[in-house]
């Protein structure tokens, strides 16, 4: 008993803000889009898109601002991609994941040979985002919570914003409410006059450029490299959270940082070296918990009814 | 009329008679297996003449180039785009892409079989629980599981081959069955989704197959041979074709044989049984299934088992016809490869045997074109990837259409 | 559409043609020796043996001694076509790189008796191997070992030499998977440490992956945690992230198989090599000359100068010369053969 006193600590709160970060970005991208009635599988190639772009710009132009910026855009417009297969082109939202996550792959690698002349790793990008971590003057003093929460890099503060943003967008605005009509009442939506279409292009973009932060964070604020395949599934664990959260910014949240949580716990159970059995016991640990998790929470909650669903208004004459 | 028919009949047994010879003959690496396979086109061709006259033939051969021509020219295009990438590394395209068909085609063909022959079971697998209206994306997991059950079993058997090969493909199987049964039940009873417990599933598979293989003969700490296991015993290897045929290549296996078959298989099952009917039933609308007294949660069981079996069969070939032991195959990926292959398949189970030929083709391709010519392999990835998106987006030539 | 159709047609001849004039493939000179390498499934780029041994060849390459025969897999049933493939091809000598290699080695190899296959990371006592396949290897507990020395003096005796150490006497490494080249290195790490400092507390972690540069920072900052102020890494790509995690929470770290100084060169203790470069720079030479012998295991270690420590850079001022001292009297134990290094767990009794 006392090993887990010994781990409860803020240092392991503070390991897993690190590594939830990235899974609560994207699978909050992922609970915009599921909303809008678009499935979006191909996470993982999005970010790792986002986190190669963003590594590149860092690198070319010594400023990690610019690759944030750079990453975030290479989200957006892979994503945008994925809007034009599933909603103009009436693709299959799965096979148009399946599509993103293999380019993702064959892409970046394709382009590390280009950009960088060698495959495997990019040059150390000059500057990294980790430089400019800084404390929230009054916050940071809270006992505990402050030096887990507010004082932090700059992804993490903008992972703040986002959650803030999107609970916002979901909860109090008309964009949010038209993107769970698009995905709960398409038709209705469509008969007030407001096209469903751009309403799923708007949160498939939207779900790019948050997956692209995510990856961001991965390479230039986390790291200082780009490294090939370096998401490690985080794509998919976090469609699992937004699933888990029931499809709500809020739960998706909960989801992603009890995933961070978890991994975090596997590696200093370790350290620890209080059990001594074969290391791949630890490395099962966070699926077991993301699928008791799964099995546990989603019991009330409910996919959102068009979800994955085409949809295609024949207009006569045009 | 009578005449007619029989004869027709005649044919038919020959078409079919000569397309089996020619096929084994072929994969015993003896090319005349082409001509029976030839001869067997005209021979359709003829019975399709006289059973129904010349202009329903013309009809049928249409409507087979409608459907088969924007999936060329998706292919062509993605070949297109593909050489485009080549060309701004200063790779030739033309010479590259032939190379890959040599490759694939003539060269090591039987490489392409060997590929496709996990691949048809998985993309089976991911077919069935897509007519039931279900998405298992943990195929893979199921693979190891298949492996697993079926490496064990392989090195303690001591029966003879007859006995022992199909006792384990049922247990290994009923292992796949069971493993993907825990997802099912839970997405029957708590409705959580199959996306992420069958993810779940093949990531908790995967890192026990590690340990599996750690504890039978594979202990990093212990033996020259890390990560992998013993060999399984040689009355449990799947007969290859070398064993009949001489100048057969000596690692094709009857795998291809059975996974053709089992893609028969399903297909009867999901178009001419009752079960099939339901399951197909409860995918197009469970609710509408439901008011026709059809038990979803006990279909969507079935369906969860079947696929599960199917993976795992996946897993069973390749140990017993193959590997011969067992290994953690990195980068393989057969559940996310069945996956595109069952979409290019379009969820018909005969297609999917030639969409797997067709990807492990690719693959092998890839693999003799990156070797001669020295060309990435990203590259591949990257084909494969638009071979994907432009086949599937058969709107993309009608939106095209609409704008020019 | 017609329009659209009209282009695309027409582009295609001028893509072939534009081929003619980009870069010349297989055109090489003819009477160069054709080297083959085949790698894992993982490929170039894994920052280890596969971008090792590929250097290795570009060196000879580059001095016009032989033309390499690049292949990487897309997954591990590709390793038996890809090695009799090279062979058809006509390559003479072939790499195969990484020790889940050792069957399709021995399946590939009696088929083609008059190409020489050279295994790297695979070793073959029981059985033999046929005549034409070298299993290479490296004594990495030999590197560990000293990395270890250095480690485990500057951890305690020496800790007052910089900011960046503190007073426990913990240090750490960060293994990707337990491979038996990890395994070795990690053992000897751990011996050489327990050498000089017997109640020194070795921590470690394994992350499973060699690509996840995010478990490999949160594994050392765990470490940190625990009072690690030296960490090693033997983890591949996933090891890179040790070099932030140093900056993060300032510690001193070392890296593997290359000097990998420049990652963070305030960071940077020292490096655990292993020769990898060299020593198929010279199994290729000797091939050339005609004295590479098969049928048996060529081991490369301190006696043969294929493994070691990279220099301190930066640190030659802050390690002392008694630690530099106690490294030189390791390396002459270990070549001597007075010191003996065990190279699993169960035989270090860890």
């Amino acid at each position: 008993m006392n090993v887990f006193i010994e781990l409860l600590n803020a240092e392991f709160l503070i390991a897993s803000v690190r590594l939830a970060t990235p899974i609560i970005l994207a699978s909050i991208g992922a609970t915009i889009c599921d909303r809008s009635g678009i499935v979006n599988i191909g996470m993982e190639g999005m970010m790792l898109m986002g986190a190669f772009f963003a590594a590149w710009a860092a690198w070319k132009f010594a400023n990690p601002w610019f690759g944030v910026l750079v990453g975030m855009l290479a989200g957006g417009l892979f994503a945008l991609f994925h809007a034009w297969a599933t909603v103009s082109l009436h693709l299959n939202h799965v096979v148009s994941g399946a599509v993103i996550n293999i380019l993702g792959f064959g892409i970046t690698r394709y382009l590390l040979e280009l950009f960088f002349g060698h495959p495997g790793t990019s040059e150390i990008i000059p500057h990294s985002l980790a430089e400019y971590r800084f404390a929230i003057p009054l916050l940071s003093r809270i006992p505990l919570l402050g030096p887990v929460l507010f004082n932090r890099t700059p992804i993490v503060y903008m992972m703040y914003v986002v959650v803030i943003l999107f609970v916002w967008i979901t909860r109090k605005t008309r964009l949010g409410l038209h993107i769970k009509a698009a995905g709960e009442h398409p038709i209705v939506l469509e008969t007030l006059g407001i096209s469903v279409k751009k309403i799923r292009y708007i949160a498939v973009i939207l779900s790019g450029i948050l997956c692209g932060l995510g990856g961001a964070y991965l390479s230039i604020e986390n790291g200082n490299s780009f490294s090939e395949g370096m998401t490690a599934g985080r794509g998919f664990i976090a469609l699992g959270a937004n699933i888990a959260g029931g499809w709500t910014v809020v739960g998706s949240l909960i989801a992603s940082f009890f995933f961070g949580m978890v991994d975090a716990l596997a590696l200093r159970i370790q350290v620890l070296g209080v059990f001594r059995v074969p290391s791949e016991i630890f490395l099962i640990f966070p699926y077991v918990a993301a699928l008791l998790a799964v099995a546990g929470l989603v019991r009330k909650s409910r996919a959102p009814r068009a979800l994955g669903e085409d949809f295609q208004i024949e207009r006569s004459g045009t | 009329m009578f005449e007619t028919s029989k004869s027709f009949l005649v044919i038919r047994i020959c078409t079919i008679l000569f397309i089996v010879i020619g096929i084994v003959l072929f994969l015993g690496s003896r090319h005349i297996g082409l001509v029976f396979l030839g001869a067997a086109c005209v021979l359709w061709l003829i019975g399709e003449v006289l059973e129904n006259g010349k202009k329903h033939l013309i009809e049928v051969l249409k409507s087979g180039f409608k459907t088969i021509r924007l999936p060329l020219a998706g292919i062509f295009l993605a070949f297109f785009i593909g050489g485009i990438f080549l060309l701004i590394t200063g790779y030739q395209p033309l010479k590259s892409f032939g190379a890959m068909i040599y490759g694939g085609l003539v060269k090591n063909w039987h490489v392409s079989i060997l590929n496709a022959v996990p691949l048809i079971f998985t993309a089976l697998s991911i077919t069935i629980a897509f007519k039931g209206g279900l998405f298992n994306i943990g195929a893979e997991g199921q693979y190891y599981v298949g492996t697993m059950a079926a490496t064990w079993l392989g090195i303690r058997f001591d029966l003879p081959s007859l006995v022992a090969i199909p006792l384990i493909f049922i247990i290994a199987g009923g292992c796949g069955a069971a493993y993907n049964a825990i997802p099912a039940i839970l997405k029957v009873k708590t409705g959580a989704h199959e996306v992420v417990t069958t993810m779940m599933f093949a990531y908790i598979a995967r890192t026990i197959s590690s340990l599996f293989i750690r504890f039978n003969g594979g202990d990093p700490t212990l033996s020259a041979h890390a990560y992998i296991t013993d060999s399984i015993s040689e009355s449990t290897w799947l007969p290859t074709f070398k064993s009949f045929l001489p100048q057969a290549n000596y690692r094709l296996h009857i795998g291809i044989l059975i996974a053709v078959i089992t893609a028969l298989a399903v297909h009867h099952i999901l178009h001419r049984t009752r079960l099939g009917f339901e399951i197909r039933a409860v995918g197009l609308n469970s609710f509408a299934a439901r008011t026709q007294g059809i038990a979803v949660g006990r279909i969507i069981l079935i369906t969860m088992l079947l696929a599960g079996l199917l993976a795992a069969f996946a897993g069973v070939t390749q140990v017993l016809g193959l590997d011969h032991k067992m290994f953690e195959n990195i980068n393989a990926g057969y559940g996310w490869n069945g996956i595109a292959v069952a979409l290019l398949a379009g969820t018909s189970s005969i297609a999917v045997v030639f969409c797997a030929l067709f990807w492990g083709a690719l693959d092998a391709g890839g693999q003799y074109m990156s070797r001669t010519l020295q060309t990435p392999t990203s590259i591949v990835e990257i084909v494969k990837g638009l071979i994907l998106f432009l086949i599937l987006a058969r709107y993309l030539f009608r939106y095209f259409r609409r704008k020019a | 559409m017609r329009k659209l159709t009209v282009i695309f047609l027409l582009s295609i001849p001028a893509i072939a043609l534009s081929g003619a004039g980009s870069k010349a493939v297989g055109t090489a000179v003819q009477e160069r020796i054709i080297v083959g390498m085949a790698t894992d499934a993982n490929g170039l780029g894994d920052g280890s043996f596969n971008d090792g041994v590929y250097a290795g060849l570009k060196k000879a390459e580059d001095e016009g001694l032989i033309e390499i025969r690049l292949i990487e897999p897309a997954s591990m049933t590709d390793y038996v076509p890809n090695l009799s493939g090279l062979a058809e091809d006509g390559a003479e000598l072939i790499f195969a790189v990484g020790f889940l290699f050792y069957d399709a080695l021995l399946e590939v190899a009696p088929n083609y008796p008059d190409t020489m296959f050279a295994g790297i990371d695979l070793f073959y006592d029981s059985p033999m191997p046929p005549s034409n396949v070298l299993g290479i290897n490296w004594k990495e507990h030999e590197s560990g070992y000293l990395a270890g020395v250095v480690a485990g003096l500057m951890t305690r005796e020496y800790a007052n030499r910089s900011d960046k150490l503190n007073d426990e006497n913990v240090i750490g490494a960060v293994l990707g998977m337990d491979i038996p080249p990890v395994e070795r290195y990690f053992v000897g790490f751990t011996e050489g440490a327990k050498s000089v400092n017997s109640d020194i507390e070795v921590l470690s972690v394994v992350t499973g992956t060699f690509t996840d540069q995010a478990k490999g920072k949160e594994a050392t900052i765990a470490l940190a945690e625990q009072g690690a102020d030296i960490v090693i890494q033997f983890a591949g790509l996933t090891g890179m992230g040790i070099f932030t995690a140093a900056q993060e929470k300032n510690i001193l770290v070392m890296g593997a198989d290359v000097d990998q100084n420049h990652f963070a060169p305030e960071y940077t203790l020292t490096s655990a090599m292993k020769g990898t470069t060299q020593a198929t720079y010279l199994t290729t030479l000797d091939f050339i000359d005609g004295n590479f012998k098969g049928g048996g295991n060529a081991v490369f270690g301190l006696a043969e100068d294929a493994v070691g420590l990279a220099p301190f850079h930066d640190f030659d001022f802050v390690v002392p010369s008694e630690v530099i001292d106690a490294v030189e009297q390791a390396r002459s134990d270990i070549i001597s053969g007075a010191v003996d290094i065990p190279q699993t767990r169960d035989d270090a009794g860890i």
